[in-house]
Parts: structure tokens; sequence; C-alpha cells
């Protein structure tokens, strides 16, 4: 074992890549000659090299999933590509012969190079696996946190399975095909919290409940919007009960943070909060747009000015006879995958305009196709004339 | 599932593993096919060649002929070895699978064999010190080696 993990093999592969102008050299299969199915060639782009000679890859899925290799921050489909040549695999070594080093270093010592150098075949590769740059699938993520968003009056105590559909860190590198940096993105694109241990979505109703105590407060003590002091803002809603890391997953998700001499301050997102109250306003079903900016415009924080240009890719307008509709099509709660997001929108709506459409693809980012590689590949585009705008339909 | 992907070579120390790739099959004679091991394939020659600085590659199986070159892989193979992993029940991955994939090797050129080979000889049922004498005298083919039961064919596919 020692000899096989120092590349002593003694299967001569020097010698022939090696091989000098004007000679030659015999080829063999080695004594371990075989199957060898528990030999794999992975073919890895030189810059991946520096992560998978440091221990830093890592290949994920279940096994009814494709598999993934994962760096540190990439995520890479793995291809197997067969061959019809007869490729010989030939390991590094200095071939051993009988009577090598042992039984002949006492009577001479230079017995070695007497032996004829036989370079030796120890697997024909049928295949290798090829690296194809993927998204991270982080749709899974989505329905797995999803299963038990966290609550404000959640009783962990009295719940016996207390722990059934909760998922640590270590449980989603498990479970989720992406590197630890995408996942560590797609929580944070989930306004994920870690809490007590597990990652949870926070539950949008209590969400909007410290959003709007962050706000009520805000009022009551004259705190600016755009430079909250967040350890003033967490003592104040501790004190009411909430709790620390929910009060700062809100701030992280209605804000940004903007530090300034030592203490850190947070300033409210217009755009974030007013779509807050957009869907608040708009809720499951549809209403007539006119109506639906009145109750808008009236319910956001002072200061704040809602722009229905800030509900792209979150509402869908309808017109029905002289009036416009609108009701909430959120591109968040659509698939990630681009085949799915299209199926998606095409059985929402069998024809989009590209001002609409828009909003929903511009999140796409598949490694080698552009948007305009995306709508070719999954959709058919229709333009009657060239002064019209024009239309895509499924394929 | 996790399968951890480990290299104990160290930076950039992975030993070299050689290819040599041809076209179609080497078979052994129906009487040896079972046991091959140890056995001779063929003959590599490296020949200086005047026109270019790349030198050219002969390879001699039984009787037939191939030429080729040596090639730089544009990415690089890495040789994995599929093994039981050593730390599977530890703390840092506590449902992972039993296996590891080690790094033992890197291939970074081959020695190709593009071409359908040349027969060296037509003839079939030639003896096998008919072979020899062949060879010895032929006056493409300097090699001179005991053609034996270990005598590999190259059977074609259709490519």
């Amino acid at each position: 074992m020692e000899g096989e993990t120092n590349g002593g093999w003694g299967g001569g592969a020097e010698s022939v890549l090696n091989l000098v102008p004007g000679s030659s050299i015999s080829i063999r299969y080695h004594s371990l000659f075989g199957a060898h199915d528990d030999f794999l060639l992975l073919e890895a782009d030189e810059a991946l090299l520096p992560d998978i000679l440091h221990n830093r890859v890592t290949i994920r899925g279940q096994t009814d999933e494709e598999a993934v290799l994962c760096t540190p921050s990439a995520t890479y489909a793995m291809k197997f590509v067969g061959t019809s040549n007869s490729v010989f695999l030939i390991p590094p070594g200095e071939p051993i012969l009988p009577c090598m080093k042992d039984t002949c270093n006492d009577s001479k010592s230079n017995t070695s190079a007497v032996h004829e150098v036989v370079p030796s075949v120890i697997k024909v590769a049928s295949s290798n696996m090829e690296l194809v740059l993927v998204a991270p699938r982080l749709d899974k993520l989505k329905s797995l946190l999803n299963e038990r968003p966290y609550k404000l009056d959640e009783d962990v105590e009295t719940d016996f399975q207390h722990n059934r559909s909760l998922y640590r860190w270590q449980d989603l590198l498990e479970q989720i095909q992406a590197s630890e940096q995408e996942l560590r993105d797609g929580l944070k694109a989930l306004s994920a919290a870690e809490i007590d241990g597990f990652w949870r979505i926070i539950d949008e109703k209590t969400m909007d409940e410290i959003l709007n105590m962050v706000l009520n407060n805000s009022i009551l003590h004259g705190w600016p919007l755009n430079a909250l002091k967040e350890d003033e803002v967490v003592s104040v809603l501790e004190a009411d009960g909430y709790p620390r890391n929910i009060t700062l997953r809100c701030l992280e998700t209605f804000g940004n943070m903007v530090e300034s001499s030592g203490c850190s301050l947070w300033s409210l997102d217009e755009k974030k909060v007013c779509l807050r109250f957009a869907l608040q306003a708009v809720g499951g079903g549809k209403m007539k747009l006119e109506i639906f900016l009145q109750k808008w415009r009236h319910s956001v924080p002072s200061g704040m000015h809602a722009d229905l240009k800030m509900l792209e890719g979150e509402v869908l307008y309808e017109k029905l006879g002289f009036e416009t509709w609108i009701r909430a099509f959120r591109v968040s709660a659509l698939p990630s995958t681009p085949a799915e997001r299209f199926a998606a929108l095409f059985r929402e709506r069998p024809r989009w305009n590209w001002k609409d459409l828009e909003p929903y693809i511009r999140d796409l980012h598949v490694p080698g196709l552009s948007s305009e590689g995306l709508l070719i590949k999954y959709t058919r585009r229709s333009q009657p004339s060239a002064d019209v705008e024009p239309n895509f339909s499924a394929r | 599932m996790q399968i951890r992907v480990k290299c104990n070579c160290g930076d950039g120390k992975c030993s070299e593993w050689a290819i040599v790739e041809l076209q179609g099959v080497v078979e052994s004679q129906l009487a040896i096919s079972d046991q091959i091991n140890g056995l001779e394939i063929g003959h590599l020659c490296c020949s200086s060649s005047s026109s270019s600085s790349q030198p050219s590659y002969i390879l001699t199986v039984g009787y037939h002929e191939l030429s080729g070159t040596k090639v730089q892989l544009k990415k690089p193979l890495l040789v994995l070895q599929k093994k039981a992993a050593a730390d599977a029940a530890g703390p840092e991955f506590p449902a992972s699978s039993a296996v590891e994939l080690e790094v033992i090797g890197i291939i970074r050129q081959k020695i190709l064999f593009k071409t359908r080979p040349k027969a060296l000889i037509s003839r079939k049922n030639i003896s096998s010190s008919k072979i020899l004498r062949f060879l010895a005298t032929g006056k493409e083919t300097f090699i001179i080696r005991q053609p034996s039961k270990d005598q590999m064919l190259l059977s074609f596919n259709s490519m």
C-alpha cells in the first residue's frame, strides 16, 4: 500500500513520456491489469486544479439526482463521455521487476540499471468525466425551508417532533446541489436566518409584523428611516418580545447596513419596503389598479414614495374593458431552472410581450447561454410587422 | 450525500500517468484471452523526424504498425480512485456516503495514434518464426522482438 500511494505502481509512465527519439520501448499489460472500475478519469480545467488538489471540492447529490461537483464557489455538472478508442492507462513508477531492491541490494548496488524498463498498462479506459459549469440547484432549498417557516408564536418545547423539517448547515450541504458560496447566497436571497442552529425562512406575516414594529417605533422615538441604530432598534424590539436575530434578519431584508463610526446603522430600502406594502395591499386576489394605488400609497411609511416601477416581476396587469386590474405574480415564487420557469410563465399567459416578460427572466443565468439564447431556446418569437412589439409564446 | 475528492499528493506533486491511445481494440488471441496480465502488447518507438521538431511515434502490435504523435491534453485528466472513506462517521460529514475519491495521478499528455494501422504482413497463418524473420528484415521496421504466445492482434471496429 505504501508503495502505491507514493506512485509506486511500477507502471513506467515516465519512460513512455520521456522516450527519446531513436529509442524504443516495450509496452505490456500490468500484472494487475483489469477492469479497475474504481479508477475514474476526470477532465478538469487547469484553473480548477488548485481547488481539487487542495481538497476543496465535493461531489453532491442524492442517488436519484445527477451528480454535481462543487468547488467552494461554483457548481459543475458531471458528464460521462465515452470513447471508442482504446485508451491505455499507464501508471507511473519505476517498474518493479523480480529481484529488485530487497534481495539484490547487498550483492550489487546497481542492479536496476540492467533491467529493461517496461511500461505497463493497468486499465483500458472507456470513458471519462467532463465538467460543465451549471447554475446551483437551489429550488430544492426553497422547498425544504418552506416546509416549516419560522413563526413568532411557534413553541418548540411542546412540539414532540421539533427537529422535523429543520435543517442545519451540514444537512443543507448534504441535500442541496450547490457550492457553499452559492448556498450562502441562496439562503441570503431567501432571507433565511440561522435560528437555534437551524436555517429557517421567516414566515411572511412574522416579517411584516416586525417591519411594522420597526416603523411604528421609528415614529415613536423619532428614528430616521435612513439611519436606524441597530442596537437601539434591536433592544427596543427585544423588550417587546421579538428575538434579536429575527429583528436583525428583518433589517437585512428591508434595509442596507451603513456603518458610521463604530455603530451599525441601517437604512431602510424604499423599494423593498414599498413592495412589501404593495403585496399586503393587493393580497391574494385581483384588484382594480386605481383602488390598489390609493390603498398602497396610503399605507407606505411617510417619506417613502410608491411607484409602480417597484413592482416589476411582482405583479401582473390585466385589461378588462376600460379598467386595468392588478394581481400578485411573483418571480421569486417561480422555478429557477429555465425550462420550468418558461413552462410556468406560459401556463400563466400563452403570450408575453417583452416588457412584461423581461422582469420574469432577468434573473435566469445559465452558464454559456445569453438571455437572447434563452429566448431562442425556450420561446417562439412573433412580430407581425416591424413597428409592432414582438410577442413570445411557447415553443 | 457528499463524496469528498481528496488528494494526498500535495502542491502540484501529483504523479504523472501516461496514456497510449489508439483506434480500435487490441484483442488477444483466443487461446490466451483470459490471461493477458504481464504480457507484451507491443513495441513503442520514438523516431526523430527530420521535418519538424515533433518526434513521431510508431507502435507495433503484432503485425500491425501505427504511427502517431505526443499530444498535450487541452485539459488535464485526473486519475481518481474510489476508496472507502477514512472518516465517514466523522462529525463533519454525518450522513455522507462511505466512499471518497482520491486523486492518485494526473495525465497531461498522451501518445495518440489516430490513424488506422498499416499491416506489416497480409498473409494469414504465418508462423511465429516467419513473423520474426519478417520483422527482422522488413525495411520499415527496426524492432526486433520475440513474438510468442503473448502476441496481440489489432482488430478494428468500423469507426
